[in-house]
């Protein structure tokens, strides 16, 4: 139970951190959309490296978040090593090509993989559930955080809108 | 775009609305659960009341006396290292195997009060660790105990989990325990009655075991998937509730991007923040209780062993466990949270 607030605020802490990163490498003025994505980047790499890269997901998650920002030192001095090694994988499945499902099972173990990061290359199902499972747990958190941080950003928004109004 | 966005905020809000009433929900059927295991347990009863009210509050000093009987049990296990099927493997068993004394899981200590004697709660405690060592525990309690209710399978790597089913009812267990076989082979499976005990087919039934164990923790973790059943229905929930977490964020992070135009998150916001994710104790007469949803064990990995599948709803909103300043703030914030 403990532990559940200590990732949230670990989470925080990097969130911070990385939305700082973020900041001084990209130049303003941004537009909404730009700003969203660069949030979300943010949020993604701090809470894959929350789990701080023994799982497949949160590695997956770093590699994937490095391709889309053109800052590549920052993505790598979040997590080093995994982070190429998980990227060289990803991209030699998916040069191999996609193979169709057969059953009903096998098109949803095929979805969840690709829901799920990193999944396409874990075999085993089990692992896969694993994985999953563990990456739900992680989002959640995310999710109650990022809920927070917007809660009281649209309070403070209201009450500096109060002031500037009297 | 505008409107998509106040059509989501309207669903995230009705999400919150029922969350919230779902929380009280959830907080009476506890406490309603809590009177009843009370008064159903014969022996140790006080023991149990502490573990249920741990698992339905958030209070440290409850965690820490009511473990502490187990603390010494658990402390003689240590950290386990899995030689799994690889690097990403091992480091997931690794995390997963470690048991924290602090951390005990709920259910394995209910289970563990249910059963009779000391030895059981060792056997309870010691399905955590690896086969090797596993065997040698076994050895040991073997002689001590007649017979075991639970099937056990010692294969290597993500096997190593906890094996009860966290029955509840003890005629169940009795009738197991009259028709255990003891096996002593590498492969720690135990046949019920009228089963087969070939090498196969344990294996087989061993492995059965093993997926269906994932299939119910994934329940406990994923709301809404009791109704369901057959992989390919919790498959379906999984699917949606990942995707579902995935758009949450995406809104969130398009919600956050409209409210701040600096890309920056206020320096006072920030300290608040983390006041309230330090101060953990939740008082019950609040109406936001954080919900212990999925244990973690030290490190922040998935206890897998440790999910009471006792829980049914899990909530959505966030808690208040906050100074006394902030906590009207923000549950003014979140109550009336309406654009």
């Amino acid at each position: 139970m403990n532990t559940y607030n200590m990732v949230k605020q670990r989470f925080i802490k990097k969130w911070i951190n990385t939305l700082h990163m973020l900041d001084s490498s990209i130049e303003h003025p941004l537009n909404v959309t730009e700003r969203k994505n660069a949030i979300r980047l943010s949020s993604d790499l701090a809470i894959a490296a929350t789990r701080s890269g023994s799982t497949v997901w949160s590695r997956a998650l770093i590699s994937r978040s490095g391709n889309k920002t053109t800052n590549k030192p920052m993505a790598r001095r979040i997590l080093k090593k995994a982070r190429n090694r998980m990227k060289n994988r990803c991209n030699t499945l998916r040069r191999n090509g996609n193979f169709t499902a057969k059953s009903g099972t096998r098109k949803r173990t095929d979805l969840l993989k690709s829901l799920v990061p990193g999944g396409e290359v874990i075999d085993d199902k089990d692992y896969l559930i694993r994985e999953t499972l563990d990456y739900i747990v992680y989002l959640r958190a995310q999710v109650d955080v990022m809920r927070t941080v917007a809660a009281i950003d649209l309070v403070t928004g209201n009450l500096t809108n109060d002031r500037r109004n009297k | 775009m505008l409107e998509g966005l106040v059509s989501q905020e309207s669903l995230s809000l009705n999400s919150m609305d029922m969350s919230v009433l779902e929380r009280l929900k959830w907080v009476q059927q506890q406490q309603q659960q809590l009177q009843q295991v009370v008064y159903q347990s014969s022996n140790n009863s006080h023991e149990l009341l502490q573990i249920l009210q741990f698992h339905g509050s958030n209070n440290d000093d409850l965690l820490q006396s009511s473990f502490s009987p187990f603390q010494m049990l658990g402390s003689g296990f240590g950290p386990n290292y899995n030689i799994g099927f690889g690097p990403p493997h091992e480091a997931m068993d690794e995390c997963i195997s470690r048991t924290s004394s602090c951390h005990m899981e709920p259910v394995d200590t209910i289970e563990v009060l249910l059963k009779t004697g000391e030895e059981n709660r060792a056997i309870a405690l010691k399905n955590k660790r690896n086969p090797e060592v596993k065997t040698r525990g076994e050895e040991k309690t073997e002689k001590k105990i007649k017979v075991e209710a639970e099937t056990e399978s010692s294969m290597k790597g993500k096997s190593n989990m906890r094996n009860t089913e966290a029955s509840s009812d003890t005629s169940k267990e009795t009738s197991k325990k009259a028709s255990e076989i003891q096996k002593l082979d590498y492969i720690h499976v135990r046949a019920r009655r009228g089963q087969a005990t070939d090498r196969h087919s344990l294996a087989e039934r061993a492995r059965r075991e093993k997926i269906s164990k994932k299939m119910k923790y994934l329940q406990d973790i994923v709301p809404g998937c009791n109704k369901v059943t057959g992989k390919a229905g919790m498959l379906d929930e999984i699917i949606n509730y990942v995707q579902c977490l995935q758009r949450q964020v995406e809104f969130l992070s398009m919600k956050l991007a409209v409210l701040n135009p600096e890309l920056e998150l206020a320096v006072e916001d920030v300290s608040v923040k983390q006041a309230y994710f330090t101060n953990v104790v939740a008082s019950k007469q609040s109406i936001m209780v954080d919900v212990p949803l999925f244990p973690l064990d030290q490190q922040g990995s998935l206890d897998l062993s440790a999910i009471n599948p006792n829980q049914t709803t899990s909530i959505e909103a966030p808690s208040a466990s906050w100074e006394t300043q902030s906590q009207s703030l923000y549950n003014t914030s979140s109550l009336g949270f309406q654009y």
